[in-house]
Parts: C-alpha cells; sequence; structure tokens
C-alpha cells in the first residue's frame, strides 16, 4: 500500500460517504500492468454523478482495453474531503492507486456542462497544478479536457494544453500513442502539442492559426466501436445505477435548441443484435438488476422493438428490469406502454401550443399528445412532462397552453379510466441558447421576465387538481448562457469565481450568485455581452469549429423558426445540415 | 438456505452496510446463483444479513443466508470468483430456514490494535457523540461484556444487536480516558455470539448445530 494511499485511510472515517474515494468497484482493470503512458480521468463532480457517466466509462475501457496503456480516474471530492486533503496536505489522487494527478502523463477533464467550470479549478487546486496551460512547466502533465462543453471551449481553453472535439474512442488512443512516443524521445511539451495539432478532433489553444478550423472527431463506425461489456460497479448507489445500453448517436429529430441533437450529429446506430448482446454480456459481468437504453431519442431507435423481443427472455430469466427513458410522444405506442412497468411515463412536449412547438421544431402534434392515452389504457396513473420557458417568440398564451395541456389529459384519462387521480408533474427549465445550434443567436429573457413567467404558469397549474410544479433555478440558468456562449474573456472570469469561493455550482447548497457578478465585475467583463441577442454576421468564439453541420444551415433553420416552418424529420428524407461529411449517417 | 460466512476489510470495510445490503443482489446474480424471491408487487431477493459493521471496522465475521436450492460448494465458490479481496467468504453453512443471525445477536468480540491494559469500569466510561443533530454523552460500561488478553493486544467483547455498542465509540472512550491513540480502521471484529434457548453461543457454533 503506497504512503497516500494509508494516509487517505486515516481520514476517510471524518467525511461522509468514504466509499466515494477508496476505489475498488468491480471490473476494475488491472492497474499494473507494464505501459508507455498513464491517463487520469477527472470529472469535475461527485463520485456518484462521475460514476453514472456513460463516456467516461466508455473511454476509460477503451483506453485500458489497449496493451500500452493504463487509465486511473478521479472525480471531483465532497467540499468536507476537499477541506481534509488540504488540511493534511494531501494532493488529489486517483482512485486505483492514489496517485498525484501531477505524475500522470495526460490529465483529461469531462467538461459535461458550464456549471463545472469551477470545478475543473477546484481539482486542479487541489491537485497543486497551476490553471493556466501558460503557467505550466515541462514537470506537468498534458492537461485536456473534453465533453459536450467543448462545443465551444473558449472559457476554459486558457485552462488546457489542448480540447478533445468530438468523440473520444481514437482520439484519446491517438493521443496518448503520441505522449508514449513523446516519453521515449524526449520530446518537448510543445512538440508533442504541434503534432497532437494533427490529429482530428485535437485543439491546442497556444497553436490556432489565423483562419484554422478544427474538424470533430466522430467515430465512423459505430456498429463496431468498442463498448464497456465488462463496466466497473459502483459499491455505493450512484446517480444512474444500471447498466446503460447506447443504441445509437445522434438525432434525427432537429429540434432547434437542441445542442446535443446537432452536436452529434452524423446519426449512426447500432444493430440490435449487437445491442442485445452487449446487453447480456453487462448484466452477467456487473449484476446490475436494470438494463436501460440511452440514446438522445430512444423510442425513434429503429431497432427498438427488435431489442426489447431479443432481450425479453433474459430479462424475466435473471428478473431485471429494463428501463425506456426519453420517450417521444410521436413514436410512443401501446406494445412499449405495456411491456415497461407501470411506474410513471415521461414526455417531453416542451412548449405549450402548436404554433411555439412548430417555431422550436419539436414536431409533436396536439393529437400526439392525446397518445398518451394509450399510456392510460395500459394502467398508467402518473405522467411527467418536460417544457422549457422563454423559448424564442413565446408570448402568455403559449406559457398558458402548458396548463392547458394538463388539463386535456386528465379529461383523457377520466374518459379512459373513469377515475380522477392523475398525477401530473409538470417540470420547467429555462431555455438556453447554446452554441452550434439554430438558437445559438438568440437573446435569454432577463431574469425577472423569467420570475413573471414562471409565477403565471404556477397560477394557472394552481387551478388543476393533481398537478405539480417544479422550477428549475433562474439564476444559474443565466450564468450557463454566459459560460456556454462565451469567449476567453471568461477564463479570468472563472478563476476569479473559484477565487471567491465558487465551486460545485451544479448543487443549489453551493451556487452563489452573488460571487458570479461579483468575478464578472472584478474582471471588468459584462455578463450581458453574452446573454443578450447576437448579431447573425459577428464571428462567434466557436467559429473555428466544425461539427459537420454548416452555420449556413443553422442560419437557415433559425429563419424558419421564425415563420413557423418546421423540418422534416431525417428519417423522412436528408434535410442537408452537412453532418455526413464527417461519417456516413446510417438513416439515410 | 445457504450461509456465508464473509469478510469485509481493505476498501470494502470503507462501504456502509445499507449500501451492501443493494450490493449483495448484485454480487449473486454476478455469480449466477439462483436467489428465491418474495412474492407480491415488489419482489425481492431473500437474503439475509448478520448485525451491521461500524464503517472502517475490518471484520472476519459476517454472514449472510441465501435462499437457494444451490449447494453450497457451489454457491461458495461462486460467490468467491464475483467478489473483491475485502469481501472473501471464509466459511459455508447449510440450514433449513432463515437462521435469524441478526435478531438473535447478542454480542461480538473484537481486537484493538494496541497493547492489552486493564480497561477500569468501576466509575463507568462515558463518551460523548453526535446522533442526528445533538450530541449525547453515554454510559457505555454496561455494554462492555468483558475484555481479554489476545495475543498481547486489547480484546473486547461488546453488546451486539439490539442493544449494541459501536466499537469506534469505545475507542473514542479509551482514547480519551487513557490517553491511547487507537484508529477505528484498524479494530478487528472476529467472532459475532448469538443467544439461542438461554445460551450464547458464537454463529459458527449455532450454524453447525442447526438443521
Amino acid at each position: 500500500m503506497n504512503e497516500y494511499k494509508k494516509k487517505i485511510d486515516e481520514i476517510l472515517l471524518s467525511v461522509e460517504k468514504p466509499a466515494r474515494y477508496v476505489g475498488g468497484e468491480w471490473n476494475t482493470p488491472d492497474m499494473t500492468k507494464p505501459h508507455r503512458a498513464k491517463f487520469c480521468f477527472c470529472f469535475p463532480d461527485v463520485y456518484e454523478i462521475g460514476m453514472s457517466n456513460l463516456g467516461l466509462q466508455i473511454l476509460y475501457d477503451v483506453i485500458n482495453s489497449h496493451p500500452d496503456f493504463i487509465a486511473e480516474r478521479c472525480y471531483a471530492p465532497w467540499p468536507d474531503m476537499g477541506a481534509k486533503l488540504r488540511e493534511n496536505n494531501l494532493p488529489l489522487l486517483s482512485l486505483e492507486t492514489a496517485t498525484p494527478l501531477k505524475d500522470f502523463d495526460v490529465v483529461g477533464f469531462s467538461v459535461q456542462f458550464e456549471l463545472l467550470y469551477s470545478n475543473f479549478l477546484y481539482m486542479l487546486d487541489l491537485a497543486n497544478i497551476p490553471f493556466y496551460a501558460k503557467d505550466r512547466g515541462e514537470e506537468y502533465p498534458i492537461i485536456c479536457a473534453g465533453g459536450p462543453c467543448a462545443v465551444n471551449p473558449e472559457p476554459f481553453a486558457p485552462f488546457c494544453d489542448c480540447v478533445l472535439i468530438g468523440e473520444g474512442e481514437e482520439m484519446d488512443l491517438a493521443l496518448l500513442k503520441l505522449v508514449a512516443d513523446g516519453k521515449e524521445k524526449g520530446w518537448t511539451k510543445a512538440q508533442i502539442l504541434e503534432k497532437a495539432k494533427e490529429i482530428e478532433g485535437v485543439y491546442v489553444p497556444s497553436m490556432l492559426g489565423e483562419g484554422e478550423k478544427v474538424v470533430k472527431a466522430v467515430v465512423k463506425d459505430f456498429e463496431n466501436a468498442p463498448y464497456p461489456t465488462k463496466p466497473l460497479v459502483p459499491n455505493i448507489e450512484i446517480v444512474h445505477d444500471r447498466a446503460t445500453l447506447e443504441l445509437y448517436r445522434g438525432c434525427a429529430s432537429g429540434c432547434r435548441f437542441c445542442q446535443a441533437g446537432y452536436y452529434y450529429r452524423p446519426i449512426r446506430e447500432r444493430s440490435p443484435e449487437k445491442c442485445a448482446e452487449y446487453g447480456k454480456k453487462m448484466i452477467d459481468s456487473t449484476g446490475f438488476g436494470e438494463i436501460s437504453l440511452c440514446s438522445l431519442s430512444t423510442s425513434d431507435y429503429t431497432g427498438l422493438m427488435d431489442l426489447e423481443k431479443e432481450l425479453r427472455p433474459f430479462i424475466e430469466e435473471k428478473k431485471i428490469t429494463f428501463a425506456l427513458p426519453s420517450l417521444r410522444l410521436s413514436s410512443f405506442t401501446k406494445e412499449m406502454a405495456q411491456s415497461s412497468r407501470k411506474s410513471s411515463l415521461t414526455f417531453a412536449p416542451e412548449a405549450g401550443t402548436q404554433r411555439l412547438r412548430n417555431v422550436i421544431n419539436k414536431n409533436v402534434t396536439d393529437e400526439e399528445i392525446d397518445n398518451i392515452g394509450r399510456a392510460f389504457e395500459a394502467g398508467y396513473d402518473s405522467v411527467k412532462l418536460y417544457f422549457m420557458l422563454g423559448l424564442p417568440t413565446e408570448t402568455d398564451e403559449d406559457i398558458l397552453g402548458i396548463a392547458e395541456i394538463c388539463r386535456r389529459l386528465k379529461k383523457l384519462y377520466f374518459e379512459i379510466r373513469h377515475k380522477k387521480n392523475l398525477n401530473i408533474s409538470v417540470s420547467c427549465a429555462v431555455f438556453i441558447p447554446k452554441p452550434s445550434t439554430p438558437f445559438q443567436w438568440e437573446e435569454q429573457i432577463s431574469l425577472d421576465e423569467m420570475l413573471r413567467r414562471q409565477s403565471l404558469l404556477r397560477k394557472a397549474l394552481r387551478e388543476i387538481k393533481g398537478v405539480s410544479f417544479s422550477w428549475h433555478g433562474a439564476e444559474t440558468s443565466v450564468l450557463e448562457v454566459a459560460l456556454a456562449r462565451g469567449d476567453k474573456r471568461l477564463a479570468p472570469v472563472i478563476v476569479r469565481a473559484y477565487e471567491l469561493g465558487a465551486m460545485f455550482d451544479s448543487w443549489t447548497e453551493y451556487f452563489n450568485w452573488d460571487i458570479w457578478v461579483q468575478a464578472f465585475k472584478d474582471c471588468g467583463v459584462d455578463m450581458q455581452d453574452y446573454v443578450g441577442e447576437i448579431s447573425e454576421d459577428k464571428v462567434l468564439p466557436w467559429d473555428f469549429i466544425d461539427i459537420g453541420v454548416s452555420k449556413k444551415y443553422l442560419l437557415g433553420q433559425r429563419h424558419l423558426a421564425y415563420q413557423g416552418i418546421t423540418t422534416k424529420n431525417c428519417r423522412e428524407g436528408c434535410n442537408g445540415c452537412g453532418a455526413n461529411k464527417l461519417g456516413r449517417c446510417t438513416i439515410t | 438456505m445457504i450461509v456465508l460466512k464473509y469478510v469485509k476489510t481493505l476498501d470494502a470495510r470503507f462501504i456502509s452496510h445499507i449500501d451492501l445490503l443493494k450490493h449483495m443482489s448484485r454480487i449473486l446474480r454476478r455469480a449466477v446463483v439462483p436467489v428465491k424471491h418474495s412474492q407480491g408487487f415488489n419482489p425481492h431477493a431473500l437474503i439475509f444479513f448478520s448485525p451491521p459493521t461500524v464503517l472502517g471496522v475490518n471484520s472476519y465475521a459476517e454472514y449472510v443466508a441465501i435462499d437457494t436450492d444451490m449447494k453450497g460448494e457451489e454457491v461458495f465458490t461462486r460467490y468467491n470468483n464475483s467478489v473483491p479481496e475485502g469481501l472473501k467468504a471464509i466459511e459455508w453453512f447449510e440450514c433449513a430456514k432463515n437462521p435469524n443471525i441478526q435478531g438473535k445477536s447478542v454480542s461480538a468480540d473484537y481486537v484493538f490494535d494496541v497493547d492489552y491494559f486493564d480497561v477500569d469500569l468501576s466509575d463507568g466510561l462515558t463518551v460523548t457523540y453526535k446522533k442526528k443533530e445533538d450530541f449525547v454523552t453515554e454510559d457505555i460500561s454496561g455494554k462492555i461484556c468483558g475484555t481479554f488478553n489476545a495475543d498481547g493486544r486489547l480484546g473486547v467483547r461488546l453488546a451486539s444487536g439490539n442493544n449494541n455498542l459501536r466499537a469506534d465509540r469505545l475507542a473514542t472512550a479509551l482514547n480519551e480516558k487513557y490517553g491511547k491513540d487507537i484508529k477505528v480502521t484498524t479494530i478487528a471484529k472476529l467472532c459475532q455470539y448469538v443467544l439461542v434457548d438461554g445460551v450464547e453461543k458464537s454463529v459458527d457454533e449455532y450454524l453447525r448445530e442447526t438443521p
């Protein structure tokens, strides 16, 4: 046992949930094999969230399956553990072998969303690694970052030696090979990065030439792409505590607010046979009691029924459950309702009226909402509905339309079941204009306006029995927009916010709006510059990234939105977004 | 019904009892041990545990009773192929029905990593600990069933089951009263005792005698 591990064991009993910090999960790969280079995945959120991330499990498996490389993990320690590490003069350590982050060849952060930026710095700070790449000498590992936020990496790019844009399966290995070569041949960090630039998807912030573009990395052969059939099994309860099957990447729906829908194009499906095989292997190797399906719109997966059929006997034999998340109303069928467990159903109409749904291209009609009746026939008594407030062109009528949908469902339920005890839970987020979507130029409504619309809806819903209403924080939404559409000027703001105490911003108990307001002020940056409408002719901070979908297409979609014209689902024919230049779109 | 006696050491000693309860179904599923389930709307696996051992303590006397038709030797082997080092089974027993170890537990032996010394309980022994939001002071001397010399180390028998004394609380009390430095992570639980027909015996003995 190394000295660090011994010291960690001694402080573990003074913190909450010590099992977060010991590792030793079932299916942990061999950490003692001879290797050429060592990678540490850093997840800037707590263990239970990080362990639930499929992307990290995939990449962890890819690297550890390679004979030359080892990957370890590190999750953000909860503040009590962070304080204990400092108190005991211990650096942040990897989970598997209690190795300081500084001693790895590459440290890679998985940045899942904007409110984790402060934790990026929290982890670097605990690891005694300087924040800015320019301040780190040869003695420090290569610090990189990837994940969904790499769609606009500019706010955190100054902290990274390189940013990995797109899908990491091939990119991570290519980078590690280069780093291993560099180690053996005595290259400097700059020499390694100069070569890393040539890897598809790798952006080296210090070396991007004028007018240069970085093309997003895409796994072209998704059917045969590696998948972790022996994923790590957590020893404590985590958020997604089950075997997860990824059915396909990309999305055919083209909802105009959805970043993932554009960023993960082209659409690539995995065959139901392969998915079923992976599902069985995962259950056998982990013992999980549940398989869940993961993709942007699961019920649009063409092989869904075949997969269900293939897995059903196995599921019954093993007495496990099979969950169907993220359902689209238009593709929901009675068979689906009957074959899953009758607890609660989740749908996302996103907007209250047909007009606004046309604007955002959520191709769900009022008739399709009546589809939920099939679920009532199958025995469901509870429905969760997701909506967004503050969408472009939204009026009060659209907001009141949400209450109208609830009333319609109550009526429908009564007609079918002759009972009145339907539970509807309405959950509302604030619209966040995200980069690489047709709405990337839109303004976000002001804080006051958010609160007014929220109160309007709450009042309307209060009049309907059996409807509960929950709401996503207004201030965090403003910060999310600013960070999502930010440029390099925001790096010092993030540093300042961290200095003022920002961390775990995605946790309501830790989020402190005043700190961020102060940080923007201290750095002389106006948050409004990032939250207001952006002119269409302006060069955007993320324009240098080629995600496949062209800017022209996004702009065209924006203009269609304002005319209330929808775009057909990609399955009905190609809309020419441009993403298939990066890899074949398997549904066209 | 097969009862496995297993250890909870190394990293596994930091897994809480509740988490381990949930985890056991997974272990048995990946070990392909067919566990019987309760009837009803929400069927659950019929597995039963010995009383919880406090977080951080090394235990060499944990028990899980599994309702299965599989032979003990087979369950033992399969289980051991599906758990990390810190949860290995060391013995197995067979019995006709749930032995209810939890309900029958009365005491347990622990060894503290400190040279043996006389623990004076004549004036009681108090410890203060946090219970929910409040601090409580308790005289724990009545829950110490005895002390013994365990190869030069301090051995203690503590009340277990309904009237439980947590080993870490005794360690705190001894550290305070005698200026010792007993670390919870060095405490070892060696034996669990149950009360059967008025007689206190080790769980192993009880299981060997139970048809």
